[in-house]
Protein backbone atom coordinates (compact mmCIF):
# COMPACT_ATOMS: atom_id res chain seq x y z
CA UNK A 1 0.00 0.00 0.00
CA UNK A 2 1.17 3.48 -0.70
CA UNK A 3 1.96 5.12 2.91
CA UNK A 4 4.82 8.34 2.28
CA UNK A 5 1.80 10.67 1.47
CA UNK A 6 0.49 12.48 -1.97
CA UNK A 7 1.95 10.80 -4.60
CA UNK A 8 1.19 14.54 -6.48
CA UNK A 9 3.56 16.06 -4.09
CA UNK A 10 6.27 13.47 -4.44
CA UNK A 11 5.92 13.99 -8.49
CA UNK A 12 6.20 17.69 -8.45
CA UNK A 13 9.94 17.26 -7.10
CA UNK A 14 10.80 15.42 -9.95
CA UNK A 15 8.88 17.17 -12.80
CA UNK A 16 11.26 20.28 -11.85
CA UNK A 17 14.22 17.89 -12.82
CA UNK A 18 12.92 17.06 -15.90
CA UNK A 19 13.57 18.64 -19.15
CA UNK A 20 10.37 20.69 -20.17
CA UNK A 21 9.01 20.06 -23.85
CA UNK A 22 12.14 19.07 -25.37
CA UNK A 23 11.99 17.80 -28.48
CA UNK A 24 8.22 18.86 -29.09
CA UNK A 25 7.69 22.14 -28.19
CA UNK A 26 6.21 23.07 -31.29
CA UNK A 27 3.18 21.35 -30.63
CA UNK A 28 0.70 22.27 -27.68
CA UNK A 29 0.52 18.73 -25.61
CA UNK A 30 -1.60 20.72 -22.99
CA UNK A 31 -1.30 20.10 -19.23
CA UNK A 32 -0.06 16.57 -18.44
CA UNK A 33 -2.41 14.23 -18.92
CA UNK A 34 -4.13 12.70 -15.99
CA UNK A 35 -2.87 13.09 -11.79
CA UNK A 36 0.15 10.99 -11.21
CA UNK A 37 -0.67 7.55 -9.57
CA UNK A 38 -3.56 6.14 -7.80
CA UNK A 39 -4.69 5.75 -4.05
CA UNK A 40 -2.71 2.41 -3.81
CA UNK A 41 0.82 0.39 -5.63
CA UNK A 42 0.22 -2.23 -8.47
CA UNK A 43 2.20 -5.30 -7.98
CA UNK A 44 2.67 -7.98 -10.21
CA UNK A 45 1.94 -11.39 -8.76
CA UNK A 46 2.31 -13.60 -11.65
CA UNK A 47 3.09 -13.74 -14.93
CA UNK A 48 2.88 -16.44 -17.53
CA UNK A 49 3.32 -16.52 -21.37
CA UNK A 50 2.93 -19.09 -24.43
CA UNK A 51 5.54 -20.11 -26.76
CA UNK A 52 5.43 -17.90 -29.56
CA UNK A 53 5.71 -18.32 -33.41
CA UNK A 54 3.26 -21.15 -35.51
CA UNK A 55 1.15 -22.28 -33.09
CA UNK A 56 -2.11 -24.88 -33.72
CA UNK A 57 -4.09 -23.86 -31.23
CA UNK A 58 -6.83 -21.39 -31.32
CA UNK A 59 -6.67 -18.08 -30.04
CA UNK A 60 -9.20 -18.59 -27.05
CA UNK A 61 -6.87 -21.87 -26.39
CA UNK A 62 -3.56 -19.88 -26.33
CA UNK A 63 -4.88 -17.27 -24.12
CA UNK A 64 -6.15 -19.94 -21.35
CA UNK A 65 -2.95 -21.51 -21.79
CA UNK A 66 -0.79 -17.67 -20.42
CA UNK A 67 -3.94 -16.94 -18.17
CA UNK A 68 -3.15 -20.33 -16.58
CA UNK A 69 0.28 -19.89 -16.07
CA UNK A 70 -0.34 -15.96 -14.84
CA UNK A 71 -3.10 -17.09 -12.23
CA UNK A 72 -1.48 -20.26 -10.75
CA UNK A 73 2.00 -17.94 -10.09
CA UNK A 74 -0.12 -15.50 -8.56
CA UNK A 75 -1.53 -18.18 -6.56
CA UNK A 76 -5.16 -17.24 -7.26
CA UNK A 77 -7.78 -19.18 -9.62
CA UNK A 78 -10.79 -16.13 -9.42
CA UNK A 79 -9.34 -12.81 -10.33
CA UNK A 80 -12.02 -9.78 -9.12
CA UNK A 81 -11.28 -8.41 -13.16
CA UNK A 82 -9.70 -9.78 -16.63
CA UNK A 83 -8.85 -7.08 -19.16
CA UNK A 84 -8.65 -8.58 -22.46
CA UNK A 85 -6.14 -7.20 -25.94
CA UNK A 86 -6.93 -8.18 -29.22
CA UNK A 87 -5.73 -6.14 -31.77
CA UNK A 88 -8.56 -7.91 -34.67
CA UNK A 89 -9.37 -10.90 -33.98
CA UNK A 90 -12.67 -10.29 -35.84
CA UNK A 91 -10.56 -10.12 -38.98
CA UNK A 92 -8.19 -12.52 -37.83
CA UNK A 93 -10.12 -15.16 -36.78
CA UNK A 94 -13.86 -14.15 -37.42
CA UNK A 95 -15.06 -14.32 -33.99
CA UNK A 96 -16.34 -10.71 -31.64
CA UNK A 97 -17.69 -10.00 -28.42
CA UNK A 98 -13.66 -10.96 -27.27
CA UNK A 99 -14.33 -9.69 -23.75
CA UNK A 100 -16.68 -12.08 -23.05
CA UNK A 101 -15.63 -14.84 -25.17
CA UNK A 102 -12.73 -15.17 -23.29
CA UNK A 103 -14.35 -14.85 -19.92
CA UNK A 104 -16.53 -17.83 -20.74
CA UNK A 105 -13.49 -20.20 -22.18
CA UNK A 106 -11.83 -19.12 -19.56
CA UNK A 107 -14.51 -20.69 -16.89
CA UNK A 108 -14.59 -17.16 -15.62
CA UNK A 109 -18.20 -16.11 -17.38
CA UNK A 110 -19.14 -14.01 -14.12
CA UNK A 111 -15.89 -12.29 -13.84
CA UNK A 112 -16.28 -8.36 -14.88
CA UNK A 113 -14.18 -8.21 -18.80
CA UNK A 114 -13.41 -5.81 -20.87
CA UNK A 115 -11.66 -5.44 -23.83
CA UNK A 116 -8.84 -3.10 -24.93
CA UNK A 117 -7.48 -1.80 -28.19
CA UNK A 118 -4.58 0.55 -28.86
CA UNK A 119 -3.37 -1.32 -32.68
CA UNK A 120 0.04 -3.13 -32.09
CA UNK A 121 0.46 -1.60 -28.19
CA UNK A 122 -3.18 -3.11 -27.39
CA UNK A 123 -0.97 -5.43 -24.79
CA UNK A 124 0.63 -2.36 -22.85
CA UNK A 125 -2.77 -0.67 -23.18
CA UNK A 126 -4.25 -3.29 -21.34
CA UNK A 127 -1.90 -3.58 -18.43
CA UNK A 128 -2.74 0.17 -18.18
CA UNK A 129 -6.21 -0.50 -17.88
CA UNK A 130 -5.31 -3.31 -15.46
CA UNK A 131 -3.44 -0.79 -13.41
CA UNK A 132 -6.31 1.75 -13.64
CA UNK A 133 -8.69 -0.37 -11.71
CA UNK A 134 -6.27 -1.22 -8.96
CA UNK A 135 -4.93 2.30 -8.44
CA UNK A 136 -8.12 3.32 -8.42
CA UNK A 137 -9.29 1.15 -5.55
CA UNK A 138 -11.83 -0.49 -8.17
CA UNK A 139 -10.78 -4.23 -8.19
CA UNK A 140 -8.18 -5.72 -5.65
CA UNK A 141 -7.33 -7.93 -8.46
CA UNK A 142 -6.80 -8.03 -12.18
CA UNK A 143 -5.75 -10.34 -14.79
CA UNK A 144 -4.45 -8.86 -17.90
CA UNK A 145 -4.31 -11.07 -21.14
CA UNK A 146 -3.03 -10.39 -24.60
CA UNK A 147 -3.32 -12.24 -27.61
CA UNK A 148 -3.25 -12.89 -31.63
CA UNK A 149 -3.26 -16.01 -33.65
CA UNK A 150 -2.56 -14.63 -37.29
CA UNK A 151 -0.23 -17.16 -39.60
CA UNK A 152 -3.31 -19.15 -40.24
CA UNK A 153 -3.68 -16.45 -43.27
CA UNK A 154 -1.90 -16.01 -46.12
CA UNK A 155 1.01 -13.23 -45.31
CA UNK A 156 -0.47 -10.91 -47.80
CA UNK A 157 -3.73 -10.59 -46.15
CA UNK A 158 -2.25 -10.18 -42.59
CA UNK A 159 0.02 -7.40 -44.27
CA UNK A 160 -2.94 -5.82 -45.22
CA UNK A 161 -4.98 -6.25 -41.82
CA UNK A 162 -2.41 -4.69 -39.95
CA UNK A 163 -1.96 -2.03 -42.67
CA UNK A 164 -5.34 -1.14 -41.64
CA UNK A 165 -3.60 1.08 -38.59
CA UNK A 166 -2.52 2.84 -41.64
CA UNK A 167 -3.99 6.35 -42.23
CA UNK A 168 -6.24 6.12 -45.09
CA UNK A 169 -4.33 8.22 -47.75
CA UNK A 170 -1.08 6.80 -47.20
CA UNK A 171 -2.59 3.58 -47.19
CA UNK A 172 -4.19 4.48 -50.94
CA UNK A 173 -0.53 4.91 -52.04
CA UNK A 174 0.29 1.22 -51.16
CA UNK A 175 2.01 2.42 -47.85
CA UNK A 176 2.63 -0.92 -45.65
CA UNK A 177 4.19 -0.92 -42.59
CA UNK A 178 7.75 -1.86 -43.80
CA UNK A 179 6.97 1.35 -46.34
CA UNK A 180 6.41 3.23 -43.15
CA UNK A 181 9.52 1.83 -41.52
CA UNK A 182 11.66 2.37 -44.35
CA UNK A 183 11.06 6.01 -45.02
CA UNK A 184 11.35 6.67 -40.95
CA UNK A 185 14.59 4.28 -41.28
CA UNK A 186 16.09 6.36 -44.48
CA UNK A 187 15.52 9.69 -42.90
CA UNK A 188 17.27 8.44 -39.69
CA UNK A 189 19.71 7.26 -42.05
CA UNK A 190 20.34 10.46 -43.54
CA UNK A 191 19.76 12.68 -40.41
CA UNK A 192 21.05 10.94 -37.69
CA UNK A 193 23.70 8.94 -38.79
CA UNK A 194 22.52 5.78 -38.51
CA UNK A 195 24.19 3.36 -40.78
CA UNK A 196 23.24 -0.29 -42.20
CA UNK A 197 25.81 -2.00 -40.00
CA UNK A 198 24.01 -0.88 -36.84
CA UNK A 199 20.54 -1.77 -37.64
CA UNK A 200 21.72 -5.33 -39.26
CA UNK A 201 23.81 -5.52 -35.64
CA UNK A 202 20.52 -5.32 -33.41
CA UNK A 203 18.91 -8.04 -35.45
CA UNK A 204 21.93 -9.95 -34.78
CA UNK A 205 22.03 -9.62 -30.99
CA UNK A 206 18.11 -10.26 -30.50
CA UNK A 207 18.63 -13.33 -32.41
CA UNK A 208 21.26 -14.10 -30.22
CA UNK A 209 19.20 -13.49 -27.04
CA UNK A 210 16.04 -15.11 -28.45
CA UNK A 211 18.51 -18.29 -29.08
CA UNK A 212 18.49 -18.60 -25.43
CA UNK A 213 14.83 -17.77 -25.00
CA UNK A 214 12.26 -21.12 -25.18
CA UNK A 215 9.76 -18.80 -25.55
CA UNK A 216 11.00 -17.09 -28.51
CA UNK A 217 9.61 -17.54 -31.81
CA UNK A 218 13.29 -18.01 -33.67
CA UNK A 219 15.39 -20.44 -31.90
CA UNK A 220 18.42 -19.87 -33.54
CA UNK A 221 21.16 -17.01 -34.09
CA UNK A 222 21.91 -15.54 -37.80
CA UNK A 223 25.17 -13.99 -38.91
CA UNK A 224 25.53 -9.76 -39.80
CA UNK A 225 25.96 -11.39 -43.51
CA UNK A 226 22.73 -13.18 -43.43
CA UNK A 227 20.59 -10.06 -42.25
CA UNK A 228 23.05 -7.55 -44.59
CA UNK A 229 22.26 -9.53 -47.65
CA UNK A 230 18.73 -11.00 -46.99
CA UNK A 231 16.52 -9.50 -49.94
CA UNK A 232 14.76 -6.22 -49.66
CA UNK A 233 11.05 -5.59 -48.49
CA UNK A 234 11.34 -1.53 -48.14
CA UNK A 235 14.19 -0.23 -49.36
CA UNK A 236 16.51 0.62 -47.10
CA UNK A 237 15.09 -2.50 -44.86
CA UNK A 238 15.52 -6.26 -45.40
CA UNK A 239 13.78 -9.00 -44.64
CA UNK A 240 15.93 -9.69 -41.15
CA UNK A 241 15.15 -5.71 -40.11
CA UNK A 242 11.45 -7.07 -39.56
CA UNK A 243 9.87 -8.74 -37.30
CA UNK A 244 7.64 -12.49 -37.93
CA UNK A 245 4.10 -12.61 -37.77
CA UNK A 246 3.30 -14.64 -34.92
CA UNK A 247 0.93 -16.39 -33.06
CA UNK A 248 0.73 -16.53 -28.82
CA UNK A 249 -0.28 -15.27 -25.74
CA UNK A 250 0.80 -13.68 -22.60
CA UNK A 251 -0.63 -12.78 -19.36
CA UNK A 252 0.03 -11.07 -15.97
CA UNK A 253 -1.85 -10.98 -12.65
CA UNK A 254 -1.86 -7.50 -11.19
CA UNK A 255 -3.20 -6.85 -7.52
CA UNK A 256 -3.08 -4.27 -4.67
CA UNK A 257 -1.49 -6.37 -2.28
CA UNK A 258 2.55 -6.11 -2.66
CA UNK A 259 4.38 -8.82 -4.43
CA UNK A 260 7.70 -8.94 -5.94
CA UNK A 261 7.82 -7.01 -8.44
CA UNK A 262 6.02 -3.32 -8.91
CA UNK A 263 4.52 -0.77 -11.23
CA UNK A 264 6.43 1.73 -10.56
CA UNK A 265 5.37 4.25 -13.69
CA UNK A 266 3.51 4.04 -16.90
CA UNK A 267 2.80 6.45 -19.81
CA UNK A 268 0.82 7.01 -22.90
CA UNK A 269 1.82 8.97 -25.82
CA UNK A 270 -0.04 10.02 -28.92
CA UNK A 271 1.09 11.48 -32.00
CA UNK A 272 -0.79 11.46 -35.31
CA UNK A 273 -2.25 8.70 -37.42
CA UNK A 274 -0.86 10.69 -40.82
CA UNK A 275 3.38 10.79 -40.85
CA UNK A 276 2.69 13.71 -43.15
CA UNK A 277 1.17 14.91 -40.47
CA UNK A 278 4.70 15.04 -38.41
CA UNK A 279 7.24 17.33 -38.60
CA UNK A 280 10.26 14.96 -37.07
CA UNK A 281 10.73 11.68 -39.03
CA UNK A 282 13.55 10.16 -37.18
CA UNK A 283 12.13 10.31 -33.42
CA UNK A 284 8.52 9.14 -32.06
CA UNK A 285 6.81 12.26 -30.05
CA UNK A 286 4.72 9.36 -28.65
CA UNK A 287 7.44 7.75 -27.05
CA UNK A 288 9.35 10.87 -26.07
CA UNK A 289 5.85 11.99 -24.39
CA UNK A 290 4.78 8.24 -22.81
CA UNK A 291 8.77 7.76 -21.23
CA UNK A 292 8.63 11.67 -19.71
CA UNK A 293 5.61 10.85 -17.67
CA UNK A 294 6.40 7.24 -16.82
CA UNK A 295 9.20 8.51 -15.12
CA UNK A 296 7.59 11.54 -13.78
CA UNK A 297 4.95 9.03 -12.17
CA UNK A 298 8.07 6.43 -11.26
CA UNK A 299 9.66 9.30 -9.52
CA UNK A 300 13.20 8.77 -11.39
CA UNK A 301 14.88 9.00 -13.62
CA UNK A 302 16.24 6.85 -17.02
CA UNK A 303 19.73 6.47 -15.40
CA UNK A 304 18.05 4.16 -12.81
CA UNK A 305 17.09 1.51 -15.77
CA UNK A 306 18.94 -1.82 -15.40
CA UNK A 307 17.01 -3.49 -18.26
CA UNK A 308 14.84 -2.75 -21.24
CA UNK A 309 12.69 -4.45 -23.31
CA UNK A 310 11.94 -2.53 -26.43
CA UNK A 311 9.74 -2.31 -29.77
CA UNK A 312 11.92 -3.15 -32.22
CA UNK A 313 9.05 -4.47 -34.94
CA UNK A 314 11.87 -3.25 -37.27
CA UNK A 315 15.56 -3.77 -36.03
CA UNK A 316 15.58 0.82 -36.41
CA UNK A 317 12.87 1.04 -34.10
CA UNK A 318 15.41 -0.01 -31.28
CA UNK A 319 17.45 2.40 -31.87
CA UNK A 320 15.15 5.27 -32.39
CA UNK A 321 13.60 3.93 -29.07
CA UNK A 322 16.83 4.16 -26.84
CA UNK A 323 17.12 7.38 -27.73
CA UNK A 324 13.12 8.28 -27.35
CA UNK A 325 13.15 6.79 -23.87
CA UNK A 326 16.44 8.59 -22.89
CA UNK A 327 18.00 5.28 -22.00
CA UNK A 328 20.96 6.50 -24.22
CA UNK A 329 21.79 10.71 -25.27
CA UNK A 330 20.11 11.77 -28.76
CA UNK A 331 22.83 9.70 -31.33
CA UNK A 332 24.29 7.98 -29.38
CA UNK A 333 22.07 4.67 -29.68
CA UNK A 334 24.36 3.47 -33.09
CA UNK A 335 27.50 3.40 -30.58
CA UNK A 336 25.75 1.81 -28.08
CA UNK A 337 24.88 -1.12 -30.29
CA UNK A 338 28.38 -1.44 -32.11
CA UNK A 339 30.02 -1.48 -28.52
CA UNK A 340 27.92 -4.15 -27.15
CA UNK A 341 26.13 -2.27 -24.47
CA UNK A 342 23.02 -3.75 -25.15
CA UNK A 343 24.11 -7.07 -25.43
CA UNK A 344 22.96 -9.71 -22.08
CA UNK A 345 25.86 -8.54 -20.14
CA UNK A 346 26.18 -4.89 -21.72
CA UNK A 347 25.85 -2.22 -19.35
CA UNK A 348 22.01 -1.96 -20.26
CA UNK A 349 21.21 -5.42 -22.23
CA UNK A 350 17.91 -4.24 -24.31
CA UNK A 351 15.56 -7.07 -25.07
CA UNK A 352 17.06 -9.79 -23.51
CA UNK A 353 13.99 -12.00 -24.70
CA UNK A 354 14.78 -11.82 -28.22
CA UNK A 355 12.45 -8.73 -29.03
CA UNK A 356 9.68 -8.45 -31.37
CA UNK A 357 12.56 -9.52 -33.98
CA UNK A 358 13.33 -12.52 -32.61
CA UNK A 359 10.56 -13.55 -29.79
CA UNK A 360 7.93 -12.61 -32.24
CA UNK A 361 5.02 -9.91 -32.48
CA UNK A 362 1.34 -11.96 -32.07
CA UNK A 363 0.46 -8.25 -32.06
CA UNK A 364 -1.61 -7.55 -28.71
CA UNK A 365 0.45 -10.27 -26.48
CA UNK A 366 3.63 -8.72 -27.34
CA UNK A 367 2.86 -5.70 -24.87
CA UNK A 368 2.19 -7.94 -22.23
CA UNK A 369 4.88 -10.77 -22.45
CA UNK A 370 7.51 -7.60 -22.64
CA UNK A 371 5.98 -7.09 -18.76
CA UNK A 372 6.07 -11.07 -18.78
CA UNK A 373 10.05 -10.96 -19.20
CA UNK A 374 10.66 -7.89 -17.08
CA UNK A 375 8.89 -9.65 -14.35
CA UNK A 376 10.81 -12.67 -14.84
CA UNK A 377 14.02 -11.05 -15.31
CA UNK A 378 13.63 -8.42 -11.91
CA UNK A 379 12.69 -12.09 -10.00
CA UNK A 380 15.40 -14.01 -11.48
CA UNK A 381 13.31 -16.17 -13.64
CA UNK A 382 14.91 -15.73 -16.89
CA UNK A 383 17.04 -18.91 -17.20
CA UNK A 384 19.66 -19.06 -19.86
CA UNK A 385 19.72 -15.30 -20.04
CA UNK A 386 19.36 -13.62 -16.65
CA UNK A 387 20.59 -10.02 -16.31
CA UNK A 388 21.29 -8.46 -13.10
CA UNK A 389 18.23 -5.95 -12.43
CA UNK A 390 16.25 -4.29 -10.32
CA UNK A 391 14.75 -1.71 -12.95
CA UNK A 392 12.77 -2.41 -15.98
CA UNK A 393 11.46 -0.59 -18.53
CA UNK A 394 9.37 -1.82 -21.36
CA UNK A 395 7.93 0.42 -24.75
CA UNK A 396 5.42 -0.65 -26.92
CA UNK A 397 4.17 1.33 -30.28
CA UNK A 398 0.81 1.41 -31.67
CA UNK A 399 0.79 1.71 -35.38
CA UNK A 400 3.23 3.42 -36.49
CA UNK A 401 4.34 5.44 -33.23
CA UNK A 402 0.36 6.93 -33.14
CA UNK A 403 -0.23 5.44 -29.70
CA UNK A 404 2.62 4.48 -27.61
CA UNK A 405 3.42 3.49 -23.93
CA UNK A 406 5.95 3.49 -21.71
CA UNK A 407 6.17 1.52 -18.28
CA UNK A 408 8.57 0.97 -15.51
CA UNK A 409 8.90 -2.14 -13.44
CA UNK A 410 10.53 -2.65 -9.76
CA UNK A 411 11.78 -5.21 -7.99
CA UNK A 412 10.67 -4.88 -4.34
CA UNK A 413 13.85 -4.16 -2.41
CA UNK B 1 2.86 19.53 -67.49
CA UNK B 2 3.78 21.09 -64.15
CA UNK B 3 0.58 22.15 -62.67
CA UNK B 4 1.43 25.56 -60.27
CA UNK B 5 -0.44 24.76 -57.41
CA UNK B 6 -2.21 22.15 -55.85
CA UNK B 7 -5.00 22.09 -52.85
CA UNK B 8 -4.37 22.15 -49.23
CA UNK B 9 -6.01 23.24 -46.35
CA UNK B 10 -4.86 25.84 -43.34
CA UNK B 11 -5.42 25.98 -39.85
CA UNK B 12 -6.98 29.28 -39.19
CA UNK B 13 -5.51 29.26 -35.45
CA UNK B 14 -2.20 27.94 -35.59
CA UNK B 15 -1.43 28.83 -39.48
CA UNK B 16 -0.69 24.99 -39.67
CA UNK B 17 -0.78 23.93 -43.71
CA UNK B 18 -2.02 20.07 -44.89
CA UNK B 19 -2.19 18.54 -47.97
CA UNK B 20 -4.23 17.05 -49.34
CA UNK B 21 -7.24 19.15 -47.32
CA UNK B 22 -8.72 17.82 -44.11
CA UNK B 23 -11.57 19.36 -42.54
CA UNK B 24 -9.83 19.17 -38.81
CA UNK B 25 -6.11 20.76 -37.57
CA UNK B 26 -4.56 17.65 -36.82
CA UNK B 27 -3.23 19.89 -33.89
CA UNK B 28 -6.19 21.68 -32.73
CA UNK B 29 -10.46 21.32 -32.71
CA UNK B 30 -10.97 23.78 -35.39
CA UNK B 31 -12.13 23.32 -38.69
CA UNK B 32 -9.52 24.32 -41.48
CA UNK B 33 -10.01 27.03 -44.40
CA UNK B 34 -9.11 25.94 -48.02
CA UNK B 35 -5.22 26.79 -48.95
CA UNK B 36 -3.86 26.30 -52.05
CA UNK B 37 0.31 25.47 -52.23
CA UNK B 38 3.29 25.49 -54.74
CA UNK B 39 3.24 21.69 -56.50
CA UNK B 40 7.34 21.85 -55.81
CA UNK B 41 9.14 20.77 -53.00
CA UNK B 42 11.81 18.62 -51.27
CA UNK B 43 11.77 15.19 -50.64
CA UNK B 44 12.05 14.41 -46.77
CA UNK B 45 12.31 10.50 -47.37
CA UNK B 46 11.67 7.87 -50.10
CA UNK B 47 11.67 3.89 -50.61
CA UNK B 48 11.15 1.29 -53.05
CA UNK B 49 8.59 -1.49 -51.65
CA UNK B 50 9.11 -4.85 -53.38
CA UNK B 51 6.20 -6.60 -51.62
CA UNK B 52 3.57 -4.14 -52.32
CA UNK B 53 0.22 -4.94 -50.98
CA UNK B 54 -2.28 -6.35 -53.74
CA UNK B 55 -3.71 -3.30 -56.65
CA UNK B 56 0.30 -2.24 -56.64
CA UNK B 57 2.85 -3.61 -58.64
CA UNK B 58 6.88 -4.09 -57.76
CA UNK B 59 8.61 -2.24 -57.70
CA UNK B 60 6.65 0.84 -55.93
CA UNK B 61 8.68 4.13 -55.28
CA UNK B 62 6.66 6.20 -52.53
CA UNK B 63 8.48 9.68 -51.29
CA UNK B 64 7.28 12.00 -48.78
CA UNK B 65 7.28 15.05 -50.40
CA UNK B 66 7.24 18.41 -47.99
CA UNK B 67 6.10 21.44 -50.22
CA UNK B 68 7.56 24.71 -50.44
CA UNK B 69 4.07 25.79 -48.88
CA UNK B 70 4.72 23.94 -45.59
CA UNK B 71 2.63 20.78 -46.13
CA UNK B 72 3.96 17.34 -46.53
CA UNK B 73 2.35 15.02 -49.32
CA UNK B 74 2.79 11.33 -50.21
CA UNK B 75 3.51 10.63 -53.46
CA UNK B 76 4.47 7.93 -55.98
CA UNK B 77 7.23 7.91 -58.64
CA UNK B 78 8.25 6.47 -61.38
CA UNK B 79 11.95 6.36 -60.23
CA UNK B 80 13.48 7.22 -56.93
CA UNK B 81 17.13 6.85 -58.96
CA UNK B 82 19.29 10.12 -58.23
CA UNK B 83 16.76 11.11 -55.96
CA UNK B 84 18.43 11.94 -52.60
CA UNK B 85 16.26 13.36 -49.35
CA UNK B 86 16.40 17.09 -49.88
CA UNK B 87 16.13 16.67 -53.92
CA UNK B 88 14.04 19.56 -55.66
CA UNK B 89 11.48 17.71 -57.03
CA UNK B 90 7.82 19.00 -58.86
CA UNK B 91 4.30 17.18 -58.00
CA UNK B 92 1.93 16.54 -60.09
CA UNK B 93 -2.10 15.74 -59.59
CA UNK B 94 -3.24 13.08 -61.81
CA UNK B 95 -7.11 12.06 -60.49
CA UNK B 96 -5.94 12.71 -57.18
CA UNK B 97 -2.88 10.33 -57.25
CA UNK B 98 0.15 12.41 -56.49
CA UNK B 99 2.91 11.99 -58.72
CA UNK B 100 7.02 13.34 -58.07
CA UNK B 101 9.30 13.75 -60.38
CA UNK B 102 13.19 14.63 -59.96
CA UNK B 103 14.04 18.08 -60.98
CA UNK B 104 17.22 18.64 -63.33
CA UNK B 105 18.91 21.77 -63.35
CA UNK B 106 17.48 22.62 -66.51
CA UNK B 107 14.08 22.63 -64.97
CA UNK B 108 15.01 23.97 -61.85
CA UNK B 109 16.15 27.06 -63.82
CA UNK B 110 12.58 27.23 -65.75
CA UNK B 111 10.71 27.39 -62.50
CA UNK B 112 12.92 29.94 -61.01
CA UNK B 113 13.00 31.95 -64.10
CA UNK B 114 8.92 31.56 -64.16
CA UNK B 115 8.87 32.47 -60.40
CA UNK B 116 10.69 34.97 -58.94
CA UNK B 117 10.42 38.66 -59.87
CA UNK B 118 12.93 40.58 -61.73
CA UNK B 119 15.60 39.43 -63.68
CA UNK B 120 18.95 39.98 -60.78
CA UNK B 121 16.17 38.01 -58.30
CA UNK B 122 15.78 34.94 -60.98
CA UNK B 123 19.31 34.30 -61.89
CA UNK B 124 20.14 34.69 -58.19
CA UNK B 125 17.26 32.04 -57.19
CA UNK B 126 18.56 29.88 -59.77
CA UNK B 127 22.55 30.18 -58.86
CA UNK B 128 20.97 29.96 -55.01
CA UNK B 129 19.15 26.88 -55.69
CA UNK B 130 22.36 25.38 -57.90
CA UNK B 131 24.56 25.86 -55.13
CA UNK B 132 22.58 24.54 -52.70
CA UNK B 133 21.52 21.11 -54.36
CA UNK B 134 25.56 21.12 -55.23
CA UNK B 135 25.90 21.20 -51.64
CA UNK B 136 23.66 18.49 -50.74
CA UNK B 137 23.97 16.50 -53.00
CA UNK B 138 28.09 16.29 -51.60
CA UNK B 139 27.99 16.57 -47.33
CA UNK B 140 25.20 13.63 -46.54
CA UNK B 141 26.57 12.50 -43.83
CA UNK B 142 26.42 15.95 -42.40
CA UNK B 143 24.52 16.14 -39.19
Amino acid sequence: MYVEGCQGARNEVWRSKLPQGRRHDNVDTGPASGLIGGVTDVWIAGAGMTRFGKREESLPALMAEASGLALSDAGIERPGSIVVAAMNPEEFTGEGNYGSLIATHLGLSHVPTIRVETATSSGMAAVYAGYALIASGLQDSVLVVGGEKMTHLPTPRVSEIIGRSIDAHERSYGSTMPALAGLITRAAMQRRGLTLKEISLVAVKNHANAARNPFAHFQEPVTLETVMESRLVADPLRLYHCCPMSDGAAAVVLRAEPAPVRIAGIGQGMESIAIRYRSDLTSFRATQVAAEAAYRMAGFGSERVDVAELHDAFTPFELLSLEDTGLVPPGKSGRAILDGDTAIGGRLPVNPSGGLKARGHPLAATGVSQIVELVWQLRGLAEGRQVDARIGLAQSIGGLATNNWVALLERRR
Amino acid sequence: MTQDVLGASRCPRCRRVVAPPALMCPDHPVVMEPHLVPAVGEVVSFTTLYSPPEGFRSPLHIAIVELDGGARLFCHGEETRGVKIGSRVSVEDVNSIFYFSHMGFAARARLFWRRTGYRGEKVAAIGKSFVKGFWKGTSREDR
